[in-house]
């Protein structure tokens, strides 16, 4: 038998190592996920009759969605220069840059903390926004009823009204309006907080008597300078002629309405910070669940990219050549946290 | 695929491409900058809206593709990228096509209630909108056919 060189085991498969290929193909799903977002998005603007771009209705701050993309550039330019050092054996320099792309992470969340606010502060949410105008007035006499039931709350949880039923506001204005007149105080509640209640009484009466005369023309669909309720709104409905129909209630006249009540000086600071601007916005729903479905998903992946760089970071000075794999991965994932934002900066803030 | 071969593809993709493609990074960084800056110039200077899409979308492929091509070194890298990347664009772009017809088309037809019923108040809310942008000193009015 005659000696053969051993032949040398064939070695199958992509020249990159593992981490990298496994994160290759976890970015291959992440492009998937996004574009699904993306292209729904496309397809339902496209499909949509209109669309807000008025950033009084959308509150979308472009600058601040210009400043975010220049933060994440600028981390990812960070995170590049980071795996050079790692691969230059610079470790102390690399980590400097890993600190410098995590603290723009978070300035990055800082940012959109702030363009968040600016929403939720305006009720740009998905559902809560008012469509037609109609839906605007109905918005915003839930709102008031919201503001009437948490002044009420006051009565019925400090035990100043006792009552079995906190909710029947009917009844519960009728106590609230005897309040102050009451000889006696029930005896689980102090002076000084039942003394309050007396006087606050008038002004949650007169509250509650302004959004129920709301609601009462809300029903009826009745113009607010007409009555709503009682025998004046029979007889006047019984001269009416056949088909003819008493004025309809006018989004002006709420919005007048409520300009009026948040400027009064007992009740007004409780309705302008409990009903907010009820102007309505077409489509406004579907644009902020795409709104905070898109940016929301990206902020977690921003997260995770910041979990990443820490891991990397709380190696401090043993940092070495292992963590080049890691560092390189790293980076992958963060430009493609970069490159998503590049499409959705364009996409939610100019178009 | 024999064992030299093998080896010469790592040589030339898994040596850490920055070792052997050297890349000014500096510079990939200001052209992301100016980009950026570009975007939102075309949002302030307001150009039609087709021309905005264009512009925008043009620089942001720009940017998409610098970054992909330097920051993730896919230009230096082996064919795997297209044997990884293609299914999934494939797929990507497959997603948006699929639904067009039922969704981009119209997601309601003419006739659905929302469509009959809002239609009058939304003529009339256009109306208002535009009374209330003028009295805030926004005079944008929201796109609303």
């Amino acid at each position: 038998m005659s000696h053969t060189a051993k032949p040398t085991a064939l070695k199958m498969g992509i020249p990159i190592p593992n981490s990298k290929l496994g994160l290759w193909l976890f970015l291959g799903t992440e492009i998937m996920f996004f574009t699904a977002f993306i292209g729904s998005y496309i397809v339902l603007r496209l499909g949509s009759k209109g669309w807000p771009t008025d950033t009084h209705d959308t509150h979308i701050n472009v600058f601040l969605g210009g400043l975010n993309t220049f933060v994440l550039i600028v981390s990812s330019y960070l995170v590049v220069v980071s795996h050079e050092a790692m691969a230059q054996k610079n470790f102390s320099k690399a980590r400097m840059y890993l600190l410098g792309t995590l603290i723009l992470a978070f300035v990055f969340l800082g940012i959109k903390s702030i363009e968040y606010y600016g929403k939720i502060s305006n009720d740009i949410l998905p559902g809560h926004i008012a469509e037609t105008s109609s839906q605007a007035i109905k918005k915003a006499s839930r709102e008031l009823e919201v503001v009437v039931r948490k002044r009420f709350a006051a009565y019925t949880s400090s035990g100043a009204i006792p009552t079995e039923r906190p909710n029947d506001m009917v009844n519960l204005v009728i106590q609230i309006e005897a309040l102050p007149k009451a000889a006696t105080r029930p005896e689980n509640v102090n002076e000084e907080t039942f003394k309050a209640l007396q006087v606050s009484a008038p002004v949650d009466v007169a509250l509650h008597s302004r959004w129920m005369d709301l609601h009462q023309h809300i029903v009826a669909n009745v113009s607010l300078k007409k009555p709503a309720t009682g025998p004046e709104y029979v007889a006047a409905s019984a001269k009416l002629e056949p088909g003819e129909k008493l004025p309809e209630l006018e989004y002006s006249e709420v919005t007048a309405l409520l300009t009026e009540m948040k400027a009064d000086k007992t009740y007004g600071t409780y309705v302008t910070h409990g009903v907010f601007e009820p102007h309505p916005v077409v489509y406004g729903n579907i644009f902020a669940s795409i709104y905070f479905l898109m940016t929301g998903f990206h902020a977690i992946h921003v997260i995770v990219g910041m979990i990443l760089f820490a891991v990397v970071l709380r190696q401090g000075s043993k940092l070495d050549g292992k963590w080049t794999d890691f560092v390189e991965n790293s980076g992958l994932y963060w430009h493609f946290v970069d490159l998503v934002w590049i499409f959705l900066f364009p996409m939610l803030y100019i178009i | 695929m024999s064992h030299d071969a093998y080896d010469g593809q790592v040589a030339h993709s898994d040596d850490h491409a920055h070792d052997t493609h050297h890349v000014n990074y500096l510079a990939i960084f200001f052209v992301l900058c100016a980009c950026t800056a570009l975007s939102v110039i075309f949002d302030v200077v307001h150009l039609s809206k087709p021309i905005t899409i264009v512009l925008v979308m043009s620089v942001a492929i720009t940017k998409a593709l610098c970054v992909m091509m330097f920051f993730m070194h896919l230009k230096f890298e082996g064919n795997w990228k297209f044997v990884l990347l293609a299914p999934t664009t494939i797929l990507a772009i497959g997603l948006p096509l699929a639904l067009f017809p039922d969704i981009g088309a119209s997601y309601y037809t003419p006739t659905a209630p929302q469509v009959t019923s809002w239609a009058e108040e939304i003529r009339n809310d256009k109306d208002r909108h535009a009374e209330h942008a003028a009295a805030t000193g926004h005079f944008e009015a929201g796109q609303v056919e």
